[in-house]
């Protein structure tokens, strides 16, 4: 009798409470319950040590940014996301019937002028890793041509969708490549598209930071159609 | 690199997203108590949740997998600022003063001093734990610890807020005759 009244370990009871035993450990305990007020009287404390902290964090106060407003911009960050695809959609269709990347990038390498600048504008909206190694491979690629054939050349690289991951602090896995790539070519720009970031942060609730020296314009698609406008090639990164 | 996975996805997928982060928050917050810490220590959480969301293979390992993630911020951070500050500045604001508070108020506030009075091993397990309803072992593999260190640190952690929260220690036998109907 007197092994049986053997206590059980603090931390036993506590799996118990915490149902972490195997089903004959808890008809051992269940066995010693009856008649057992000690035992009760502690499973009954550590039962209510756990009440009293799940009441204590069931409504934790929020941060003043961020939780709280998140819901709110959600049906406008739908609204606006589902726009922005239609837009780019639409856009992408339309730039489908522009020459090739391949075509502008020879045509332009083809005609140096010394005094004005070649102008390339790289549209990233693919996030995929091994697509944004492409494009940065390209855009070194061209950049170095220009340096060997001394010809001055504006690049930027505008980032958009799920582009937009290339110059995000924190995601971006080529945050070290992009650094060296600013600093060795001035005429090098990376761009991203603030309605991107907006939706990001709507949708994700989380706040896009970006790489050092990135510029932020207004709408990605508009830059490129800004762009275009202004006689800078394009290519589908 | 889905970066945008969720975006693309269904009403039901985002809610979970939403659930996620407001349940990392109240850990989060257990842990710091302070709003914008824990706030920032989520969004970096999710950060890298969503940057390695490749890693994860098993889809049903996914909380303990966010956790995991979330203690090892918890612990960056501070690595990070010990050089320079001091980790216990966290203070518990009582901005209405005690006559306007509910007793179930005055209740939330005590257990939360209680909590920040843990050592952090405790305050993590017991959070984990009680609040999340994790089991012994994904509580293990998130802090990285042997079973048995979460199983004392559990132990040791309850004895202390019960001594710590003395006054609201059971003290009707209602609740033990609750006990008693369990078998």
């Amino acid at each position: 009798m007197s092994n049986e009244e053997q206590k059980f370990s603090d931390e036993f009871i506590n799996a118990f409470v915490d149902d972490q035993l195997t089903p004959e450990e808890k008809a051992q305990v269940y066995a010693r319950l009856s008649g057992n007020e000690a035992l009760s009287r502690q499973i009954c404390e550590l039962r209510k040590t756990r009440d009293l902290l799940q009441l204590a964090y069931k409504e934790p106060p929020m941060p003043i940014r961020g939780m709280a407003t998140l819901s709110t911009g959600r049906k406008i960050g739908l609204g606006m996301a589902a726009g922005l695809m239609l837009l780019i959609g639409g856009v992408t269709g339309w730039f489908l019937h522009q020459p090739s990347p391949e075509q502008i990038t020879s045509a332009s390498l083809n005609t140096p002028t010394d005094d004005v600048p070649v102008k390339v504008l790289f549209h990233v909206s693919d996030g995929h890793i091994d697509h944004l190694k492409s494009v940065l491979d390209d855009v070194e690629e061209l950049m170095q041509h220009y340096r060997r054939s001394h010809q001055a050349a504006r690049v930027e690289v505008i980032t958009n969708g799920e582009g937009i991951s290339l110059v995000l602090s924190g995601i971006s896995p080529y945050a070290e490549r992009i650094r060296k790539m600013q600093k060795e070519y001035k005429g090098l720009t990376f761009v991203a598209c603030q309605n991107t970031i907006d939706r990001y942060q709507q949708e994700l609730g989380l706040t896009a930071k970006l790489l050092p020296g990135v510029v932020v314009i207004d709408s990605g698609v508009a830059q490129i159609m800004r762009r275009q406008h202004q006689g800078w090639a394009y290519i589908q990164g | 690199m889905d970066v945008f996975n969720f975006l693309g996805r269904t009403r039901e997928d985002k809610a979970r997203l939403e659930q996620h982060r407001l349940r990392l928050y109240r850990i989060a917050y257990a842990w710091t108590h302070s709003t914008a810490l824990a706030d920032d220590l989520v969004q970096e959480t999710l950060v890298k949740a969503l940057k390695n969301s490749s890693q994860l293979r098993d889809p049903n390992s996914g909380e303990a997998w966010l956790y995991s993630i979330l203690a090892n911020c918890y612990r960056d951070h501070f690595r990070r600022r010990r050089a320079t500050e001091e980790i216990d500045e966290n203070t518990i604001t009582h901005e209405s003063t005690p006559e306007k508070e509910s007793s179930e108020q005055q209740v939330v506030l005590k257990v939360r001093e209680a909590i920040t009075r843990l050592s952090e091993g405790q305050r993590q397990v017991v959070t984990l734990v009680d609040i999340q309803g994790l089991s012994y072992m994904e509580v293990a593999q998130i802090l990285n610890v042997p079973i048995g260190t979460v199983m004392s640190r559990l132990c040791r952690a309850r004895y202390a807020l019960k001594d710590l929260l003395g006054e609201f220690a059971p003290k009707n036998a209602a609740e033990e005759s609750k006990i008693r109907r369990i078998k």
